[in-house]
């Protein structure tokens, strides 16, 4: 450091002594305000003729005569012969203009000599990376994501082991621009994912940088970039042929060349997520699909403007498709379903979501069972004509089926879900009805001979009309049941849930009843009684009714009970008390939120249960003080306390 | 080769210079500029002093002059005249800055390596005294920000690497 001071010959430089010891002394640049004195005695040696002004301000010829007044194109030169990552990052922070410069530096045209630097002695606690594999990753939202934050990233991670995954959340005030991702661009070659969301000033100009600086790019996810076009999709596709994973959402800049040219050069691409954007119609997806439809595994198309034959050609086309995702595509008719499950080209197809789609008759979702011979899961969501009739079809054709969750289909009613659960076979092991309001009235005199035996896990949310007869009628069916979920049905009752509960042979696991109000502490202790040996998770979020006497039934038998959830209940100290004094249960997660009688007094009781717990939600507890949860928090430091 | 052409090059500070043909287009402007036939007279430097200009030439000399010498001068010995040729000026920062300039606006790509490299090589040998100037002149509220950018990166790869 001496060095510094005695450049112009003369000791006698700076009052203040060395500013700092080395530059990677970090910490003292922040310590260095403007109240720092520097001292600039005159130059010894004159100056013959001077190209600049000898001004009264010292200062400010000094300034001239110093590295700032070089040219931008200078400096360039200066910087991309630096030696190191740590001599850039340390010019990067001296100003703006000087990251910025840094940060338009490309890899190649860095021309230090590397040889030099693996003999210089790498400095105490410092590794030297040589390869940049690019594993680091970055994140930048909201206020944070600006360009100067990119360009510093750029520098920063450039010889560290490099960028590989970078993820910018923009908002409306964002200030990333092209700029921004320019500098990335440059200094990070080995990016691998890359996903910008909401960036309205991020257009053409940048992403084509960054397609030709980042051939490594693998995961490209952008949301709502409105000056994004087709021009980019084309850049990648030519210059990234790693590329594997695309999502484009509301974009409205992407049309069809984009995916046509995707289709064309990325033979590796294994899914593609598109949604909402109007410019994209069956030529950009037929070019998709039919070119690289090969190797793509996951298909998601959500409100686009396709129709049947886009629709078709990937049922002819995309035969290695195992999940496949048809969301609010509101010109695709009965047709196109018909003619893609006929392809016969979905062999591998083993999910599939079909949602507000006009085409997902009964027609068209029996060809799909039938062309889709190792579909195992199957989402129908809005659906208005999927008919009873249909549902039986549907399940007849689609014989591999494990998984199947309805959701607002109001033409079924009880009758088509009795004619479900009798005709599917062994295979169905899950059935969800959720929101469905077709259940009305049944007669449940019909002689039910048969039974489900494979039926694992039951769910019906939100369906009016499901009163305690269908659930007698269906444990009867189904005596293998484990998961049971009745949510928000205030038709079921004590009795039906009981007789249901006997007919489990198998022992419930699972049970959910949320928001089913008319259920008392008496089913609740019939369950624990019946299902002590089995019983790991009971939720009984919103039942108003279930007290202290149904906690004292768990504590009493529950063995293997480790979620329990008792939001809202009428549970009180004493049932908390109860829990506690349970030899046998080792609960992880507990919620008592919203139980306006438990208070502080429950606090031994909570720090007993608390020993195996590793969750504990306390909020609205309106009778618990924050003290107590100060103590809580304390004692049970392996517990995540939510309050 | 037979006797080449005599070039004026004028400096800013009126001073005239007469050099060889060969010499004066090591630098690309200039031998752009003789090539549009602009050189009758004097080739006008406004951008250049004399003190700067006498430099350059004696520069470009010697580098003309280890080209076609019959004994080839050694690569090293170029090399170390050049380092001493750059070394005078180390000590005097504004001359080497003039010279980069220089070395800029004339196109002369190799002067331009030699003293880019040696501001590089100060920068990261810490001779670089300007390096508190700038560090006080330019550090203001925005830079403060700035500074905890770059800083990020940096903590980030101590905690990486330094335990």
């Amino acid at each position: 450091m001496s060095k510094v001071l005695c450049f112009a010959g003369g000791d006698d430089f700076y009052s203040g002594g060395s500013i700092y010891p080395s530059p990677k002394e970090a910490s003292l640049f922040l310590s260095l305000g403007n109240h720092v004195d520097v001292y600039f005695p005159p130059r010894k040696r004159s100056r013959i003729s001077a190209p600049f002004v000898f001004s009264e301000d010292l200062f400010e010829q000094k300034r001239q005569d110093t590295i700032e007044a070089l040219p931008d194109e200078c400096l360039f030169e200066i910087f991309r012969r630096l030696p190191g990552g740590q001599e850039r990052s340390a010019c990067a922070c001296v100003s703006k203009r000087w990251l910025m410069l840094l940060s338009n530096i490309c890899p190649n045209e860095l021309s230090c000599d590397k040889s030099q630097n693996n003999l210089a002695p790498t400095n105490v606690g410092e590794e030297v990376i040589s390869e940049d594999d690019g594993f680091l990753s970055r994140s930048l939202e909201g206020k944070k994501a600006t360009d100067i934050r990119l360009a510093a990233i750029a520098v920063g991670t450039a010889d560290r082991g490099g960028l590989g995954k970078l993820s910018i959340r923009g908002s409306k005030l964002s200030r990333v621009t092209n700029l921004g991702l320019g500098a990335i661009a440059h200094g990070c070659p080995s990016l691998r994912s890359l996903s910008l969301w909401h960036l309205p000033f991020v257009g053409d100009e940048g992403l084509l940088e960054v397609a030709n600086g980042c051939h490594q790019l693998e995961k490209l996810d952008l949301c709502q970039c409105p000056k994004i076009t087709d021009k980019f999709l084309v850049a990648v596709a030519k210059n990234c042929p790693n590329l594997i994973d695309i999502s484009i959402e509301s974009c409205s800049g992407i049309g069809n060349e984009g995916l046509v040219a995707l289709g064309q050069f990325c033979q590796n691409l294994k899914s593609i997520s598109i949604k909402n954007c109007p410019s994209v119609g069956d030529q950009g997806i037929v070019g998709l699909i039919s070119r690289a439809g090969g190797a793509l595994t996951k298909v998601k198309l959500q409100a686009l403007n396709v129709t049947d034959v886009s629709i078709a050609v990937i049922g002819h086309y995309a035969a290695a498709v195992t999940d496949l995702s048809l969301t609010s595509l509101h010109n695709v008719t009965e047709r196109g379903f018909w003619v893609m499950g006929n392809g016969h080209g979905l062999q591998r197809l083993r999910s599939l979501i079909v949602a507000a789609c006009r085409g997902a008759t009964d027609l068209g979702l029996e060809s799909l069972g039938k062309g889709c011979p190792n579909l195992k899961q199957l989402y129908i969501s809005s659906s208005a004509f999927l008919s009873d009739g249909g549902l039986v079809s549907l399940i007849k054709s689609a014989r591999s089926l494990e998984s199947l969750q309805l959701e607002e289909c109001h033409r079924i009613t009880l009758s088509g879900l009795f004619g479900l659960v009798i005709d599917c076979g062994d295979k169905l092991k899950s059935l969800a009805l959720t929101n469905c309001w077709g259940f009305k009235e049944f007669d449940f005199s019909a002689p039910q001979l048969s039974s489900c035996k494979s039926l694992h896990s039951l769910s019906v949310r939100n369906c009016p009309g499901f009163v305690d007869a269908c659930l007698v009628a269906l444990g009867k069916i189904c005596p293998h049941l484990q998961q049971v979920e009745l949510s928000g049905l205030a038709g079921i009752t004590d009795d039906g849930l009981l007789q249901l509960l006997e007919c489990c042979e198998a022992g419930l696991v699972k049970v959910n009843l949320s928001g089913c109000i008319n259920l008392t502490d008496q089913v609740v202790s019939a369950m624990a009684k019946l299902h002590s040996r089995t019983l790991e998770a009971l939720i009984l979020d919103g039942c108003t009714k279930i007290g202290d006497l149904g906690l004292l039934a768990i504590a009493e038998n529950c063995q293997l009970l480790s979620d329990l959830d008792v939001s809202k209940c009428a549970i009180s100290d004493s049932g908390l008390t109860a829990l506690a004094s349970s030899s046998q249960l080792n609960l992880q997660v507990l919620s008592v939120s919203g139980c306006s009688l438990v208070s502080d007094n429950c606090l031994p009781a909570l720090k007993k249960v608390g020993h195996t717990l590793l969750g504990l939600n306390l909020q609205h507890c309106t009778a618990i003080s924050s003290r107590s949860v100060d103590l809580l928090l304390e004692e049970l430091w392996r517990c995540d306390i939510l309050a | 080769m037979a006797s080449s052409r005599k070039i004026t090059l004028r400096s800013s500070d009126g001073e005239s210079f007469e050099v060889e043909e060969a010499v004066a287009v090591e630098s690309q402007t200039i031998k752009h500029m003789i090539e549009d036939d602009c050189a009758d007279n004097a080739i006008p430097l406004p951008n250049v002093t004399s003190k700067i200009l006498a430099k350059v030439i004696e520069y470009c000399k010697k580098h003309v002059d280890a080209s076609k010498a019959e004994d080839r001068v050694n690569d090293e010995d170029l090399k170390a005249w050049d380092a001493a040729f750059i070394k005078v000026d180390q000590v005097d920062q504004a001359t080497l800055f003039d010279l980069i300039l220089a070395a800029n606006y004339l196109n002369i790509k190799s002067l331009l390596d030699l003293t880019c490299q040696t501001v590089a090589d100060m920068i990261k040998g810490n001779l670089f005294p300007v390096r508190n100037e700038w560090l006080n002149f330019t550090f203001s509220i925005a830079n403060r920000e700035l500074v905890l950018v770059c800083l990020t990166e940096w903590v980030a790869h101590r905690r990486l690497f330094c335990s």
